[in-house]
């Protein structure tokens, strides 16, 4: 006979938690969790198999239009109170060493961190958890400090490799190892082996990754040398310019970018600013698959908010021709060009 | 006289097959040098063959019947070049000896040169009797044969005659040698240099400096470092075979140190050696090293004053510490004992800074009933926690609470200072005035004092609210305004209100007009509070766009139904991407929301019961 009965499981609970998610019911939510946790269910789980999922869910729904930015934002903190509750029901004792959490700068999804965090704090971890958007200035201060027996950095966003490259480099010069997770690094963690760093690709991976320092410090060189073709720096030089071009011809070639809104403008700005930016980190790792991932999801993104999938196709057109003479960052226009086009092919024949 | 005694050598040897072809006249007795006319070279031997390399065109010569005396065509014809040497002489300048054996492994030719190097082979013998157990391979080969370093290179000859180049390469091996270890020592110096130059914590300094000391300085290191409070803390690293070596620690009273480490925590290298190796097993510092024949040294790790600690090195038996092991081990020291004592200096101040940091930073406001508030903080210098922005709050006796946000003139510390005194200042003042236009206006006389005292023009701009709880639930609040950007309202009904508040800077003139409004929030809606870091904040595409006050509307549009800490940090949030990682001015916000029914906003620090409450349901057996 085991323990777990209907009441312990959090996959029965999720219908209920999500509609608490969706009704910004704080208390609600905290509830569900505690009701899972006085049924015996172990606090990891409830994390893991309830908060985890739930928080993806959410971020299914933002992404196919049906919930709005504000929704989402009220939704993630209030997992973020559930993962406070979870963890003070939970009260673990403090039996190993001291690991420091931190997500990207510029990086907001603090979530999933927060989760590895507490898990590695259930395994008796000290951990600090530094929070969202930490400046690598600010982390480094931080570990000359108080120092850590390991620093396990979180990254989203792929487009933030380069600086996530940037900020596990001046972990090592405190020489403090690194432990990097999320999607930024690849489902399959192919970028942080480009960066040469250690990655785990969930919390008890990670947990069982910081209790071992010789596997930590036992990290393969960077492999970085394609950076010496100069089309990342040069790339990132040009960023201005190539969004205020790639406006100027979508104002040519579709002409109700003309009546744009300035909030409507902003978006597209900040859109043809991804295109570059993750462009950009697909050359700092050089890996296309990085940038046809981005291109998918965009056109996805796009395409649940009535943008046409080829005007996607036209701006890439565009960056492509201004980067004639990039021959990495070309090819893998190219090839996001061939996403477009696959996309544009399968809405036409339905 | 080196000379005549090697000219000698050369008659002596080759009076077996051919005459001495040297006139003494031909030696130049005073240089040495030894001329070679025509008349030598005509009346000689050409050459006996036995020095010839194979080659196509040579192994025709060397045919059966053909006679031995001919094995090399002269170097130049007779008749018009006088000058031609004697192929055997030639050879015996070579820096490489020479060693010829027939087909039935008989010497049958030893070089002067290789006569020196291999006295044991003679000619007319079997190779095989001088005993030398490299002449037996058929590779090159090098090793060691009465002190020197030789290199062996066989080559087959025709008719299985087999010919062994033998050199002497002593000195270009020592040469290289030690080349190598100077580089070895250099690229050690460089990233000891490397890992250390970087500010570290005080015990990963320590830590790296036993780890990096290992394997190039010792087998087993050990750092102590200069006792505080009577006890010594140390760090040791092992070697592991082809892995990073581990680390570990401890701590050992100070009376309890070995006498070499109390000599070398003095500032000297101890000098008595002898028991060394064992004081240090004996501190139980050496786990797995055979003490028989190891040796160990003790080196200073000088510091600001007295050395910051000290260095045990140890290895096995088998490698001693020569002077330039020292040397070396030396230099190492020094550069740890930098490193840890900036590690230190820097441990110490950053813990002043951290303390006085800690005073500055802003207090998150004090739970209210009615109240939900959410903050957010960014200061402008990322290293620094403190700025030039401020906010918080005080509950008031009547239930209510007292609320501030604002900006002083000026950024960094001088500016995260300043919010300190003014935040002291409002502590203070609102025990004795609650009325927000007041209260603004004490705070500005106060400050117009204390900046005059001291000479600085320093002001702020503000917005100061005190919250009451209404009967429907909701909050009146009652604003002040003192030059700061105007609070936004987001009602229930998803519509975003500017509070049309104004007034004068709080700290340049006395009695400045003080703008005042009144707010009732419904349950559920939000009133929000921020810098111009947010509305000024310079980012877009181009890096110098301002965010501006309609930007901040589009995104808190559509936030009414977000908690109070969740809108606060959405505006952090867009803020922060529209400056991509440019630099940007202290950033703060402060949203209240009210709760509703009282009390309630609260209810979720209480929502999760301790384990204790938990218990009874837990009684599921395995």
């Amino acid at each position: 006979m085991t323990a777990t009965t209907t009441a312990a499981d959090p996959a029965h609970a999720f219908a209920g938690y999500l509609e608490c998610l969706a009704e910004a019911d704080e208390q609600g939510a905290v509830a569900v969790a505690r009701g899972l946790l006085e049924a015996g269910a172990p606090a990891e789980r409830v994390l893991l198999d309830l908060v985890a999922p739930a928080q993806a869910e959410v971020g299914e729904r933002w992404a196919r239009n049906e919930w709005s930015v504000a929704q989402e934002h009220a939704a993630t903190h209030i997992s973020e109170r559930v993962v406070a509750a979870v963890a003070a029901y939970a009260d673990p004792r403090v039996t190993r060493g001291r690991i420091v959490m931190a997500c990207m700068d510029g990086e907001w999804h603090a979530l999933p961190a927060r989760l590895v965090a507490e898990v590695l704090r259930l395994r008796g971890w000290q951990v600090v958890f530094l929070g969202a958007s930490v400046p690598a200035a600010h982390l480094v201060s931080y570990l000359h400090r108080y120092d850590a027996d390991a620093v396990a950095l979180a990254c989203a966003l792929p487009m933030r490799l380069p600086h996530a490259h940037r900020m596990i480099e001046a972990c090592r010069r405190s020489d403090v190892p690194v432990v990097v997770g999320g999607r930024g690094f690849g489902a399959d963690g192919r970028w942080a082996r480009v960066l040469g760093v250690a990655w785990a690709p969930d919390a008890p991976a990670a947990a069982d990754l910081v209790a071992d320092d010789r596997a930590l410090r036992a990290t393969p060189p960077a492999r970085l040398d394609h950076l010496a073709d100069d089309e990342y720096a040069s790339l990132v030089k040009r960023r201005g310019e190539l969004i205020d071009s790639a406006l100027a011809d979508l104002r040519e070639r579709v002409p109700a970018v003309v009546d744009y809104t300035p909030a409507q403008l902003d978006s597209t700005v900040g859109d043809l600013g991804y295109i570059v930016d993750f462009l950009a980190a697909a050359l700092y790792v050089d890996d296309g698959t990085l940038f046809a991932e981005f291109v998918e999801w965009l056109v996805e993104i796009l395409v649940s908010r009535g943008v046409p999938a080829g005007a996607i196709g036209l701006t890439l057109d565009h960056y492509g021709q201004q980067l004639r003479d990039f021959p990495r960052a070309a090819g893998f226009l190219e090839r996001g060009r061939a996403v477009v086009g696959g996309r544009v092919a399968a809405t036409a024949g339905r | 006289m080196a000379p005549r005694a090697y000219r000698r050598r050369v008659g002596e040897r080759r009076d077996d097959h051919t005459r001495h072809f040297r006139r003494s006249a031909d030696v130049d007795e005073e240089s040495g040098a030894q001329l070679v006319t025509a008349a030598d070279v005509r009346g000689s031997d050409p050459g006996d063959g036995r020095i010839s390399t194979p080659s196509a065109d040579r192994a025709r010569v060397w045919s059966a019947d053909a006679p031995t005396t001919s094995a090399l065509p002269p170097l130049a014809p007779d008749h018009d070049a006088p000058i031609v040497p004697d192929w055997s002489e030639v050879v015996e300048h070579f820096r490489e000896g020479l060693i010829v054996c027939d087909a039935d492994g008989v010497v049958r030719h030893v070089s002067p040169v290789a006569e020196r190097l291999v006295p044991e082979v003679v000619s007319g013998e079997v190779l095989a009797a001088a005993g030398v157990a490299a002449l037996d391979g058929d590779g090159r080969f090098e090793f060691t044969h009465h002190g020197r370093r030789l290199r062996l290179r066989p080559v087959a000859l025709s008719h299985a005659r087999r010919c062994w180049y033998v050199e002497d390469v002593t000195e270009s091996v020592s040469r290289a040698d030690a080349l190598l270890a100077e580089r070895a020592r250099s690229l050690f110096l460089a990233v000891v240099g490397e890992k250390l130059g970087n500010p570290l914590h005080p015990d990963r300094a320590a830590a790296a400096v036993a780890r990096l000391a290992v394997p190039t300085t010792a087998d087993v290191a050990v750092l102590v470092l200069a006792p505080r409070s009577g006890r010594a803390r140390w760090w040791r690293a092992v070697r592991a075979e082809d892995e990073v070596p581990a680390v570990d620690s401890g701590v050992l009273p100070a009376a309890a140190l070995p006498s070499a480490i109390e000599t070398g925590l003095a500032g000297t290298e101890p000098h008595a050696l002898d028991w060394l190796v064992e004081q240090a097993a004996e501190a139980g510092w050496l786990p797995g090293l055979d003490v028989t024949g190891a040796t160990a040294r003790v080196v200073p790790l000088p510091g600001r004053d007295d050395p910051v600690g000290v260095l045990l090195v140890a290895r096995r038996a088998g490698r001693w510490y020569d002077e330039a092991d020292l040397d070396l081990v030396r230099a190492f020291a020094a550069r740890a004992g930098a490193a840890l004592t900036t590690a230190m200096l820097y441990r110490d101040q950053a813990e002043v800074a951290d303390t006085l940091q800690a005073s500055l930073v802003p207090v998150e406001p004090a739970p209210a009933s009615g109240v939900q508030w959410g903050t957010a903080y960014r200061p402008a210098q990322a290293g620094l926690r403190i700025g030039g922005d401020f906010y918080g709050s005080h509950r008031l006796p009547d239930g209510g609470s007292v609320f501030f946000l604002g900006d002083v003139s000026g950024k960094g510390v001088e500016a995260a200072v300043f919010t300190g005194q003014l935040r002291q200042c409002l502590h203070a003042l609102h025990r004795v005035e609650t009325q927000p236009g007041r209260l603004l206006k004490l705070l500005n006389d106060a400050l117009l004092e204390t900046t005059q005292a001291h000479g600085q023009g320093r002001f702020a701009t503000m917005v100061l609210g005190v919250a009451r709880p209404h009967r429907d639930g909701g909050l009146t609040l009652t604003l002040a305004g003192g030059g700061h950007l105007p609070p936004l309202v987001l009602r229930a009904s998803g519509e975003v209100e500017v509070v049309p508040l104004s007034g004068m800077l709080i700290g340049v003139v006395p009695d400045p007009r003080i703008g005042e409004a009144t707010v009732h929030l419904a349950p559920d809606e939000t009133c929000l509070l921020y810098s111009d870091g947010v509305t000024e904040a310079r980012g877009g595409w181009r890096g110098d766009e301002q965010f501006g006050a309609d930007r901040l509307l589009t995104a808190v549009t559509g936030c009414h139904r977000m908690p109070a800490p969740a809108l606060a940090e959405r505006v952090e949030q867009v803020t922060g991407d529209w400056l991509a990682h440019g630099d940007h001015d202290d950033i703060a916000v402060l949203a209240l929301r009210a709760t509703g029914a009282a009390g309630r906003a609260s209810r979720h620090l209480h929502a999760v019961p301790g384990p204790t409450s938990a218990e009874p349901t837990r009684e599921l057996p395995e």
